[in-house]
C-alpha cells in the first residue's frame, strides 16, 4: 500500500510545484487569515476574562473570601478569627472589612455608596488598591477624620463626563460630609483617590477601622468579609480546606467560587459569541477549500482520466488532492501562527485600553491546537467531496474533456 | 491465448440514432503476435482498442485478456490490470500536462512500486530509445506532436506490459521516426515476447505485422496472415536488448 502513498505524494508535489504560484500563495494567505480570525476573538475574550479575574483578586476578593455564614449579617469575633486564619498553613495574611451604607455630600452633590472600613496594614497585604492611587495617598494606619474615595465617586466637574453620579470632581484635601446608615454624620478630608478601573471598587469609599469604631461609638469586632491572601506555592483548594479544618464556621470561597453567577453568565455569553465566530471562520475555510479543489479538479479532468487510464487508482488521485489541501492548511496555519505571534507581541507592548483596564489578548496553546485541528478536519472534508465527485467520471468521457 | 474477444458490440445512442461502432467482433490473439488493425476512419478501430484496453465497456459480448474475464473485474481491479499488464498508446497521446517527459514515463514505474532510481533509469533509457534524450525535462506543452507521441510510446512500454495497444502511434511521425518506433515494437515483440496490437492505415507498416485484421463498419472483414504462434504465449520472453529495459522488472502477473 505504501506504493500508492508514494504516488499520491508525487502527484501532489508535482501539482503544487507546477501549478500557479500566485493562487497557491493566495490560498495559503486565506487559510492563514481564517486561522488568525479563529484565534483572535477567543484570545481577546480570554484576555478580558483574565483581566476581570485579576481585578477581582487584586481589589475585591483576594485569593480566598470569607463571608458571614448563611443567614448571618456579620462575621462575629473577627479579631479571634483573623488570628485563627493567619495560623493556617499557606495563608500569608488576612484582612477584615466592614462595609456600611452611606451618603456622601460635597460640592452640593451627593452619592450613595458603601463605605468600607479596613485595617491598612492588613489590607495592603491582601489587595493592591494602595498601588492604584490616582491622587493623594493610601492610609498608613490609624487615620481619623480622613477618607479615600474611588475615581467614580470623585468624578468630574462636568457631570456629562461621568458614568455614575459623582461628587463633581472633588479633590484631595477637600472636605466631604458623610451620612452613615446608623444616622451618624461626619466631616472628612479626602486623603486620596484610587483608580482600579473595576467599576464596583471605584464606586466606593474607604475609612480606617479606628474611624469606624468612632462612628459606631465603641469597639467593633464584627466584619462583613475577610479577605485572605495565600502563598503562591499553595493550592487554593488546599488552603481553603485548611481554613475549614481550623474551625472557620463562616462561608469560605476561593475567588473563583466567589465570582457571582452574573459574571459566569456573561462569560458563557462570550463563549457563545466565540463559537459563532469559530463557526463562521470554519464555513469560510470550507467554502475556500471546496472551491479551490473543485476548480483544480475540474481543470484537471483530462489529467485525472489519463492517470486512471495508465493505471493510477482513483483513491490515489483523491489522496493527492487531499495532500494538497493538507499542504495549503499547514502553510496557512504556519502563516496564521506567525500572524498571531506578531499580534501577541504588538498587544503585549500596546495593550488594548478598555474602560475597565488594559487588555492583553491571551493565546491559549490548547485553543490554537483545537482550532488548527478543526481547520484541518473541515478542510479535508471540503476537499474530499469535489475530488471524489470529479474522479468518478469514466476514463473516456474525462479524456474528451478539453 | 493473450486476447479472446467474442461477439463484441458497442452501440452509441445519440437521441434516436443508434451508432454501431462495433457490430459483433470476434477475435483471438495469441501471445507474441504483432497484429496490425486497419480499416477506414470510423470503422471502430479505436473503439475495439478501448474495449480490449479496459477503458470502456461493451454493449454486448465478452473479452478475456490472459485468461481473465476482464468484464467481471471491479473498477479498482481494472485499474490495476491496466497498470500491470497493458501498455496503451492513445491516438491523442494523453500525456499528463503537469509532468515533464521524463516524469510522464517514470510515473507508471512509481505506481508499479519500482525503486525511484531504477524507474528513472528505465524511463530515461526508453526516451533515449525513441530519440528524445534531449527533451526529458520539457513539459508536453513545450513539445511537438511527434515528440509527444514518442513520449506516449515510451510511457506505454515502461512497465514492460504483456500487451501493448497502440492507436495510430505513428500518425504524427515522419518516415524515419516511424521506422524507429516500429523497429522498437518489433524488437520488444521478438525479444521480450510482448504482444502488440496496433492500429495503422499505412501500407508501409504492413511488413512489420505478423497478422493484419481489417475492420469495416464495426465488423472484421479480413483476417490474414494469422500466425501459428499459438501456445507459446508470453512464456517466450527472454532477456532481450538491455538498451530497452536496462533494469529488470519483477513481473507480478498474478491476479489483481
Ligand atoms: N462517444 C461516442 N459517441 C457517439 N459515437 C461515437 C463515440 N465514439 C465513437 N463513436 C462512433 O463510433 C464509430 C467508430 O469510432 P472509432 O473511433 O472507433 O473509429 P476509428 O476506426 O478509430 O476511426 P479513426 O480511424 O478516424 O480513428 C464512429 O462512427 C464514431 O462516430
Ligand atoms: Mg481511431
Amino acid at each position: 500500500m505504501l506504493e500508492r502513498e508514494r504516488v499520491s505524494v508525487y502527484l501532489a508535489w508535482r501539482s503544487l510545484a507546477r501549478g500557479s504560484r500566485t493562487s497557491l500563495l493566495l490560498n495559503v494567505a486565506i487559510i492563514g487569515l481564517v486561522f488568525t480570525n479563529m484565534i483572535l476573538l477567543p484570545s481577546i475574550i480570554s484576555g478580558s476574562v483574565d483581566l476581570f479575574n485579576q481585578q477581582t483578586i487584586d481589589y475585591q476578593t483576594s485569593d480566598i473570601l470569607v463571608r458571614p455564614a448563611e443567614g448571618e449579617q456579620y462575621i462575629e469575633r473577627v479579631g479571634t478569627l483573623l488570628e485563627t486564619i493567619d495560623r493556617v498553613p499557606g495563608v500569608r495574611r488576612a484582612s477584615a472589612r466592614h462595609a456600611i451604607g452611606a451618603t456622601l455630600l460635597a460640592r452640593n452633590r451627593s452619592v450613595s455608596v458603601p463605605v468600607t472600613a479596613l485595617n491598612p496594614r492588613d489590607e495592603v497585604e491582601v489587595t493592591t488598591i494602595h498601588e492604584r492611587m490616582k491622587d493623594g495617598e493610601f492610609f498608613a494606619g490609624g487615620e481619623r477624620g480622613e477618607i479615600l474615595v474611588g475615581q467614580f465617586v470623585s468624578g468630574s466637574e462636568d457631570a456629562r463626563e461621568d458614568l455614575f453620579t459623582s461628587l463633581g470632581g472633588v479633590r484631595v484635601g477637600e472636605r466631604i460630609e458623610v451620612a452613615f446608615a446608623n444616622g451618624v454624620i461626619r466631616d472628612y478630608v479626602v486623603k486620596g483617590i484610587y483608580e482600579t478601573r473595576s467599576y464596583l471598587v471605584d464606586y466606593s469609599a474607604l475609612i480606617t477601622w479606628e474611624e469606624l469604631e468612632s462612628v459606631m461609638d465603641g469597639q467593633v469586632d464584627e466584619a462583613t468579609e475577610v479577605l485572605v491572601r495565600t502563598d503562591r506555592a499553595h493550592e487554593l483548594g488546599v488552603v481553603k480546606r485548611g481554613l475549614l479544618e481550623a474551625g472557620v464556621q463562616e462561608e469560605v470561597k476561593t475567588w473563583r467560587e466567589a465570582i457571582t453567577s452574573a459574571v459566569e453568565e456573561s462569560i458563557e455569553t462570550f463563549g457563545i459569541i466565540n463559537s459563532i465566530s469559530m463557526l463562521v471562520s470554519l464555513v469560510i475555510a470550507v467554502v475556500v477549500i471546496f472551491i479551490v479543489i473543485t476548480i483544480k479538479a475540474m481543470n484537471q479532468r483530462r489529467q485525472i482520466a489519463i492517470l486512471k487510464a495508465i493505471g493510477i487508482h482513483r483513491g490515489v488521485i483523491i489522496r493527492s488532492y487531499l495532500l494538497q489541501v493538507l499542504a495549503i492548511c499547514t502553510l496557512g496555519t504556519l502563516v496564521g501562527l506567525v500572524a498571531v505571534g506578531g499580534i501577541e507581541a504588538w498587544f503585549t507592548a500596546h495593550p488594548l485600553i478598555f474602560p475597565d483596564g488594559e487588555l492583553v489578548p491571551r493565546f491559549d496553546p490548547a485553543a490554537l491546537v483545537e482550532n488548527a485541528a478543526w481547520l484541518f478536519v473541515v478542510s479535508l472534508i471540503a476537499g474530499y467531496i469535489p475530488a471524489w465527485r470529479i474522479t468518478r467520471e469514466t476514463v473516456l468521457s474525462g479524456m474528451r474533456a478539453a | 491465448m493473450m486476447i479472446r474477444v467474442d461477439g463484441l458490440r458497442k452501440t452509441y445512442r445519440m437521441g434516436n440514432v443508434e451508432v454501431r461502432a462495433l457490430d459483433g467482433v470476434t477475435l483471438d490473439v495469441a501471445g507474441g503476435e504483432f497484429v496490425g488493425i486497419t480499416g477506414p476512419s470510423g470503422s471502430g478501430k479505436s473503439t475495439l482498442l478501448h474495449l480490449i484496453g479496459l477503458l470502456d465497456e461493451p454493449t454486448a459480448g465478452s473479452i478475456s485478456v490472459q485468461g481473465v474475464d476482464v468484464l467481471r473485474l471491479t473498477d479498482d481491479e481494472r485499474t490495476h490490470f491496466r497498470l500491470t499488464r497493458i501498455g496503451y498508446i492513445f491516438q491523442d497521446y494523453a500525456l499528463v500536462p503537469d509532468l515533464t517527459a521524463l516524469e510522464n514515463v517514470f510515473l507508471p514505474t512509481l505506481a508499479r512500486g519500482m525503486a525511484e532510481y531504477d524507474g528513472l533509469e528505465r524511463a530515461a533509457a526508453l526516451l533515449r530509445r525513441v530519440g528524445l534524450e534531449e527533451r526529458t525535462d520539457h513539459l508536453p506543452a513545450e513539445l511537438s506532436g511527434g515528440e509527444q507521441q514518442r513520449i506516449a510510446i515510451a510511457r506505454a512500454l515502461v512497465n514492460e506490459p504483456a500487451l501493448l495497444l497502440a492507436d495510430e502511434p505513428c500518425a504524427n511521425l515522419d518516415t524515419h521516426a516511424s521506422e524507429m518506433v516500429l523497429d522498437l515494437f518489433a524488437r520488444i515483440n521478438r525479444e521480450f515476447g510482448q504482444t502488440v496490437l496496433m492500429v495503422s492505415h499505412e501500407e508501409s507498416h504492413q511488413r512489420y505485422f505478423t497478422r493484419t485484421v481489417r475492420l469495416q463498419d464495426g465488423v472484421v472483414v479480413d483476417d490474414s496472415g494469422r500466425a501459428s504462434g499459438d501456445g507459446d504465449d508470453d512464456q517466450a520472453r527472454g532477456r532481450g536488448d538491455a538498451s530497452i529495459y536496462p533494469v529488470p522488472f519483477h513481473h507480478d502477473h498474478g491476479d489483481p
